[in-house]
């Protein structure tokens, strides 16, 4: 007969409990998007991979899951970077913050663009809206390591030119050979030259061989249906299209069921998806 | 594993000794139905019981609990421990074991969950074997949850004339032995008289569900169009009642409950589910199940279909807990056959 | 010394009244040890129930009940200019609250009912939630409101972060608790469509829900009717089990 008559107290692994970040860079970077760069204390790396995302924590207001912008490949690896649009209470209160305050950092999560796969191809960047604050840890990682891709081109699609982000960056790279950067906007301004129309305007513009592109599009949900099909339209098959999917992970641990698609955890079976592993999966886009 | 046998008259004699070291919750009668809760006596334990309210994944996965206390303005969370207390769950049928163990699969896949993983640590599981179908609603027979597999750690079936224990884990036999309200059973005579029980058992349980085990997964497979799902949809009041009772349905919410003079605070987390309209919405304001109907069908789906994608296993254990407390009548028995016959029709 | 910490100066919160029975104040009072914890952040300096002064300089205005005529109409506006953040506080506030009935009437039939045999001028207007008249930050919402919503509430607002009541149904909370559902003992209950937030205060009590709290954002109300109807109800009796809180959003809807 047992005799354990008194509670015990376990000591349990710490998976909920965050790493502590420093912000130390703030620039706002539109009306409502604001780049942080963020320390994670004692020298720690959070090495992240491309479209990988983290679990952001301020106390008494809560969790949310914000993408990493920046790449492994930066040269300060004990920061990383997220631009966070204010949409909510979240990012509202992430907002009021200024470098030198704290910020709990969980993570990184998920299962980033398959960077191998990817190396030796032609790659098409699609970022519609916000898409392009993922895709730009991808972007910079092959800007990074610019000799192990083939050729580049980069199609961005926005609201309106004020709406940009990340534009010097993208205007720098296109610069390198081989690197081509089209951008287009729902609604011109009178200083604007470029584009005007929905982002699959541009494909048919774009010199794709079949064989050796991967197209990767980040966008909202409404963009994935007509990108793929202009995409596939060129004759690109489906296992050469890559996508990031937005959904709202809350544990980041393949628990608390908000990510779900179908059968997958965005969180440990995404957010990245080709194209031909969404097949059968109605929820996906 | 060895078995025991029990005298009925000496069942109250029985529970009284497990409470002696453990926190024995057993199904309790509350108002018309019943619940898992604290024996204070033993006289309260009902062995003859439907299914409770809700399922006893509440003592591994409670409603609401503490993942840690913070001060506000920091980012450490303290208190890294969970008080867990040496528990018997007592009376357990077979459908409920089968829930548990779907947890236990869910919560110790990587990462495992260590809130879940301490609490199972202190506990026993007593089964209590049901030797007549509970009521309309129960699909054990065909999910195969009606005899007991594995998952507990003694269980009790009565035989008749008196309780046969199975001891089924080594925490089990130390729990029993030396029990002065058992009898030593030899380990042949109990199995003959249970293979004996359960053959007389067999012929009252019937199949409510038309489509066999077998055929459960492929059924599903076929049917994520159905207007099946456009019924159930418009039936349903996303009252969240069906996963709140459904023994394997796990999904929780985080959030934060600051102190009154608003220094620091808990992290928690809560039940949550995927009934409820804002489930699949993300900050930027789209909703991935925002019909009703696509949100019932994901139910049926995380029960047939995802699970035994994900898991190689069905998460229904045929407790009929779900078509029991819906107001709306939205019945899976009735869902599946629908299905069923629709599969046939094609 | 790392901590994001701002020192927060004392906000001033004040209480107002328009077409309502004022017990969602009366609640305050009853707040006992939450209230004094309340009362280190917070100066009340308009308070009918317990305090006589009065006072227009205040950040938060909770105003309950709702606004039926004119000039209640324009003091509420006062309220507003004058409040950094304005919170519905109570059913009445919040959704019209039982007032709404009296927009199932005319005037007359309603002064008739309420009145009958009076012969003095009795202005009767058609009441209506606080939203309608100026912008609402947050909702208190219940007949009464709840204590510990109320607290949940103001540490949200103190926090900066605000406070929104939760979108899903009453029954979320009651099944958590593991009260024995009333349908199962033969009892009708608005649970199934009504905001949660009270942590089923009702129903945990052996009581059926009211809807006291409004009608969630996408009720489903033909499938709560079917529900009702399968029990036993009249179309009329049901009319009347929507229509006790939420007349005011319903006869609005009617008219859309």
């Amino acid at each position: 007969m047992c005799n354990c008559d008194k509670n015990k107290v376990v000591e349990v692994d710490a998976l909920y409990y965050p790493m502590e970040g420093t912000i130390v860079k703030v620039e706002q970077m539109t009306e409502y998007e604001k780049f942080f760069e963020i320390r994670l204390s004692d020298g720690k790396e959070l090495g992240n991979m491309p479209g990988q995302f983290v679990q952001l924590s301020m106390f008494g207001i809560g969790e949310a899951p914000i993408s990493v912008s920046s790449s492994p490949t930066k040269e300060d690896k004990t920061t990383f970077e997220i631009c966070v649009r204010k949409v909510g209470t979240f990012t509202n209160a992430l907002h009021a913050l200024g470098v030198g305050d704290k910020i709990g950092v969980r993570g990184p999560f998920g299962r980033g663009f398959p960077v191998d796969e990817l190396k030796g191809n032609d790659l098409l960047f699609i970022a519609g809206g916000l898409g392009i604050v993922p895709l730009r840890s991808l972007i910079r990682f092959v800007m990074d390591k610019r000799r192990d891709f083939g050729k580049v081109d980069i199609l961005l699609g926005c609201k309106e030119p004020k709406d940009r982000l990340f534009s010097n960056e993208i205007e720098e790279w296109a610069r390198l050979a081989d690197t081509n950067y089209t951008c287009t906007v729902d609604k011109s301004d009178p200083e604007w030259k470029g584009n005007v129309g929905v982002i699959t305007t541009l494909i048919p513009g774009v010199d794709i061989d079949v064989n050796r592109t991967y197209a990767v599009i980040v966008g909202p949900p409404i963009m994935y249906k007509f990108t793929i099909m202009s995409l596939m339209d060129k004759g690109l098959p489906k296992d050469r299209i890559i996508m990031l999917l937005e959904r709202r992970m809350k544990c980041g641990l393949g628990k608390c069921g908000h990510c779900q698609i179908n059968h997958k955890y965005v969180c440990q079976d995404g957010p990245t998806f080709r194209l031909d592993e969404l097949t059968g999966m109605g929820e996906a886009l | 594993m060895r078995h025991y046998y029990l005298e009925k008259t000496s069942m109250g004699k029985f529970i009284e000794s497990l409470k002696e070291g453990y926190r024995v919750v057993a199904p309790i009668k509350k108002e018309n139905q019943f619940v898992f809760a604290k024996v204070e006596s033993a006289g309260e334990v009902e062995l003859e019981y439907l299914p409770t309210v809700l399922p006893p994944k509440k003592y591994l996965f409670p409603q609401k609990e503490k993942l840690g206390t913070f001060d506000m303005g920091d980012t450490k969370l303290t208190d890294t421990s969970v008080e867990v207390e040496p528990m018997i769950i007592f009376a357990a049928h077979t459908c409920d074991i089968e829930g548990l163990e779907c947890l236990d699969v869910v919560f110790n896949s990587d990462p495992a969950d260590p809130y879940y993983k301490a609490r199972k640590k202190s506990l026993l599981i007593i089964g209590f074997e049901c030797m007549v179908p509970c009521d309309e609603y129960a699909t054990c027979r065909t999910m195969d949850t009606h005899n007991p597999k594995a998952g507990y750690d003694v269980m009790i079936t009565d035989v008749g004339s008196k309780y046969v224990l199975h001891v089924n884990s080594k925490e089990g036999k130390d729990l029993l032995e030396g029990n002065s309200a058992l009898l030593d059973a030899g380990n042949g005579e109990a199995k003959t008289l249970l293979a004996k029980t359960r053959e007389e058992k067999l012929k009252r349980f019937d199949n409510k569900l038309k489509p066999e085990f077998s055929r459960l997964a492929r059924l599903f497979g076929d049917s994520y169009t159905s207007p099946v799902w456009d019924e159930v949809g418009e039936k349903c009041l996303s009252c969240g009642n069906c996963t709140a009772v459904c023994p394997t349905c796990y999904c929780l919410d985080m959030y934060d409950k600051v102190k009154l003079d608003t220094t620091g605070g808990e992290r928690k987390r809560v039940w949550d589910s995927c009934q409820l309209e804002e489930f699949a919405s993300v900050a930027g304001g789209e909703n991935f199940r925002e019909e009703r109907s696509s949100r019932q069908r994901h139910r049926y789906y995380r029960k047939f279909d995802y699970s035994v994608k994900k898991y190689h296993k069905f998460f229904c254990t045929g407790c009929g807990r779900c078509s029991r407390t819906c107001m709306a009548g939205i019945s899976l028995i009735e869902t599946v056959n629908s299905l069923d016959e629709e599969n046939e029709n094609v | 010394m790392s901590k994001n910490k701002k020192k927060k100066e004392k906000v001033r919160i004040a209480f107002f009244d328009f077409a309502d029975c004022e017990g969602c104040q009366l609640q305050v009072t009853y707040l006992n040890e939450a209230f004094l914890g309340v009362l280190e952040h917070c100066d009340i300096v308009n308070f009918r129930e317990a305090i006589s002064e009065r006072s227009d300089d205040y950040d938060i205005a909770f105003v309950e009940g709702s606004i039926t005529r004119e000039h209640d109409a324009e003091r509420l506006k006062e309220i507003r200019k004058n409040a950094k953040i304005l919170i519905a506080y109570g059913a009445c506030a919040c959704i019209g609250g039982i007032n709404g009935l009296r927009k199932k009437y005319t005037a007359d039939e309603a002064i008739n009912i309420v009145y009958a045999g009076r012969k003095d001028p009795i202005e009767a207007g058609e009441p209506k939630p606080v939203h309608d008249v100026v912008k609402v930050d947050h909702y208190i919402h219940g007949c009464p409101t709840s204590n510990d919503e109320l607290v949940e509430a103001l540490k949200g607002i103190l926090l900066g972060k605000g406070y929104t009541p939760p979108d899903y149904a009453v029954c979320v909370e009651c099944k958590l608790k593991e009260n024995v559902c009333l349908f199962e003992k033969g009892q009708v209950c608005m649970g199934p469509v009504t905001r949660a937030g009270c942590n089923s205060w009702c129903p945990s009590w052996g009581n059926t829900c009211y809807g006291c709290r409004g009608l969630l954002p996408n009720p489903a109300k033909e499938g709560q009717m079917d529900v009702l109807e399968k029990n036993g109800y009249t179309i009329n009796e049901l009319e009347q089990k929507f229509d006790l809180y939420n007349a005011c959003k319903l006869e609005a809807d009617k008219n859309e």
